[in-house]
């Protein structure tokens, strides 16, 4: 048996180092572009994924937001409940947000949007918008007519910015009118400019908690409170500890919040993946036993010279499934080197999504499914060739 | 070792005799000639002694064997260490040279590779292309290739020679050559030889000589003692 190993892996060697070097480069790149093509797709939805998650964490959910139960518009007590959940080990801060609906106007152009008021050092403990700044400053405690506005909906002069809420060219410094669903309307001066890349957060504008609860008549109320955790992906747990700790409000996780968005957005992505998956090992089936097939019937002749001189056909067929192994194999390492390629050069430019740009993420389960997947659908498509042309009949494989 | 064989090809419903009932005995150290017109079923009979084909009926016993009885993956096994098969055209592996043609046989067995080596290279010598190992069959010339089957048909000293032929393709200086090298494995190392050949100037090499006719042993002509 052993021997046997050695002799179908040295008429495997000599056939791919003295058989066709056209053929053999085209095959192993066909492989590898068949790898890059399996590796690549994936890359991208978990590159999305992990581009919305830390998206929605660093600029507009934090990892848990806390709301209103069932019925009220307003958390009330917020100060009480945001000391409450700061105590728990692992949260590293709460931000409460009053939402409103608002209306902007700048110099006769209008735009509807979302207007949020912040406790500036809250926010500053959850998000990272504050780090995002354009132009201009956040905002600080003590302001009162003072907006902070997102890169869209501040917009460029003379440019529409195509359906998206936009004032077409505010600047640090100017005076932005904005109306409050309650009918109040409100002057406020631009202290600064942020741009996060998630549009949800680029067209949002942001105002102090205590202007807002003024204008709207609150008191210690928010419309949702964020929490931020030391480390990301535990959201489930953190839940359900803030649940213990006696919170009585709903509690949700940023995934949750955002809805199915995301989830139906993974599912499609994923049954564009599996087609694409498919396609790609069908081709590989393809190509591989084509390859196979036309060597062998190309060798016919040599198979029945072989079998006739007393080596056994299991020999000869392990020789050409052998051969299919290194063909993979180095296809495989080409396809990892094309691979690394292309995800270097989307690092360095990333395409860019709704929220924001996207890194390929290429993980190891995807590469490591990939090469078994390839080395599977090959051995197959490579021994049925080789089996059916060395049981042949001897005599008429050698007449050729 | 050879009795009532017969093969009838069946195509579609003509039946061709190949063999129409031939009975054959070899003893070891023989070197017979198989001759005979085009057609006369030479080559069939060759290629059931050599387990290259099934007769329709009668058996073939090997050194006390029966090897039809063998399943076809004994038969294999039998090929590699008990024949050796030269074709009328060489049949070489293109993508081997010389040396690796001749000690593939010896890979399969096991043998180790001083061994396989030494032993391949001897017998390349021993038919006069020591110089000539490391050529492919491209590299080779006709009388030269099929030096290196004989070679190979003769590496793992195999109970019989068979060889179908061997000399078809070549001029009549080369077919010399390997006739006297057949004549001298046959004197120096006792080789049983069965050569199928339509020259007759061959027959002063062989001990015997089997004229086949239409499927039927027409003559059987002791010309030389063993
Ligand atoms: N595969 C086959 N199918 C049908 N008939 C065959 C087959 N092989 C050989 N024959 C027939 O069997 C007969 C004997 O053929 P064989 O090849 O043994 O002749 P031969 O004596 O070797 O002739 P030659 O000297 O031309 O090589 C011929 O009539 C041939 O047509
Ligand atoms: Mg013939």
């Amino acid at each position: 048996m052993f021997s046997g190993i050695r002799v179908s892996a040295f008429l495997a060697w000599k056939s791919i180092q003295r058989g066709s070097r056209g053929t053999l480069a085209l095959t192993i790149m066909i492989i590898a572009l068949i790898f890059v093509n399996l590796v690549f797709l994936p890359s991208i939805i978990s590159g999305v994924v992990v581009t919305f998650d830390t998206q929605s964490i660093d600029f507009d959910l934090g990892n848990l937001v806390i709301e209103p139960r069932e019925g009220s518009q307003y958390i009330d007590g917020v100060d009480g409940l945001q000391k409450k959940v700061e105590q728990i080990p692992g949260i590293t801060g709460t931000s409460p947000r009053i939402t409103a609906g608002a209306t902007y106007f700048y110099r006769g152009r209008n735009a509807a949007s979302t207007l949020y008021g912040i406790t500036p050092e809250d926010e500053r403990s959850v998000t990272r918008i504050a780090d995002y700044m354009t132009a201009g400053e956040f905002l600080s405690g003590g302001d009162t007519d003072a907006i902070i506005i997102g890169a869209t909906l501040a917009g460029t002069e003379g440019v529409e910015e195509g359906g998206l809420p936009s004032l077409e060219g505010v600047g640090v410094g100017d005076s932005v009118d904005v109306a409050y669903p309650n009918g109040a309307t409100r002057t406020y001066r631009v202290k600064g400019i942020f741009e996060t890349q998630s549009f949800g957060v680029d067209t949002a504008a942001f105002v102090t908690t205590r202007e807002m609860s003024r204008v709207l008549g609150l008191d210690n109320q928010a419309s949702a409170i964020l929490v931020k955790t030391a480390v990301n992906g535990r959201e489930e747990e953190y839940k359900t500890e803030i649940l213990s700790y006696g919170v009585q409000e709903d509690v949700l996780t940023f995934r949750e919040k955002s809805g199915g968005f995301v989830e139906q957005a993974i599912q499609s992505f994923n049954i564009i993946n599996a087609i694409s998956t498919l396609v790609s090992l069908i081709i590989a089936i393809v190509v591989v036993f084509i390859v196979i097939f036309i060597n062998t019937v190309n060798r016919r002749r040599q198979i029945g010279i072989l079998k006739a001189i007393g080596i056994d056909q299991q020999i000869i067929i392990n020789s050409y499934v052998l051969q299919v192994l290194f063909i993979t194999a180095v296809g495989a390492l080409v396809g990892i080197g094309l691979n690394a390629g292309v995800t270097t050069y989307l690092t360095a430019y990333p395409l860019v999504f709704p929220g924001g740009p996207v890194y390929p993420d290429v993980e190891a389960s995807a590469i490591l499914r990939s090469i078994g997947s390839l080395f599977g659908v090959s051995l197959v498509a490579g021994y049925i060739p080789a089996w059916r042309i060395a049981r042949e009949d001897i005599l008429t494989a050698i007449r050729g | 070792m050879a009795e009532n064989l017969t093969r009838v090809y069946a195509m579609g419903n003509v039946e061709v005799r190949a063999l129409a009932g031939v009975s054959l005995e070899v003893a070891k150290g023989e070197f017979v000639g198989i001759m005979g017109a085009s057609g006369s079923g030479k080559s069939t009979l060759l290629h059931i002694l050599g387990l290259l084909d099934r007769p329709t009926s009668g058996s073939v016993t090997i050194d006390g064997t029966d090897v039809l009885a063998l399943s076809d993956h004994r038969r294999t096994l039998f090929r590699l260490n008990r024949l050796g098969y030269v074709f009328q055209d060489y049949a070489l592996i293109g993508e081997l040279t010389a040396l690796e043609n001749v000690y593939l046989t010896s890979l399969v067995r096991g043998a180790s590779k001083d061994e396989y080596i030494e032993r391949s290279a001897d017998i390349l010598r021993r038919v006069g292309l020591g110089d000539r190992m490391d050529h492919r069959q491209s590299e080779l010339s006709g009388g030269e290739q099929q030096r290196v089957a004989i070679a190979r048909a003769l590496v793992n000293s195999p109970s019989i020679l068979l060889a179908d032929e061997p000399c078809a393709n070549l001029d009549s200086q080369t077919s010399k050559s390997i006739l006297d090298l057949f004549a001298r494995l046959n004197e120096e190392l006792d080789q049983t030889i069965v050569m199928v050949s339509h020259e007759d100037w061959h027959k002063e090499y062989f001990c015997r000589i089997v004229t086949l006719r239409d499927g039927l042993i027409g003559d059987m002509v002791e010309c030389r003692k063993a």
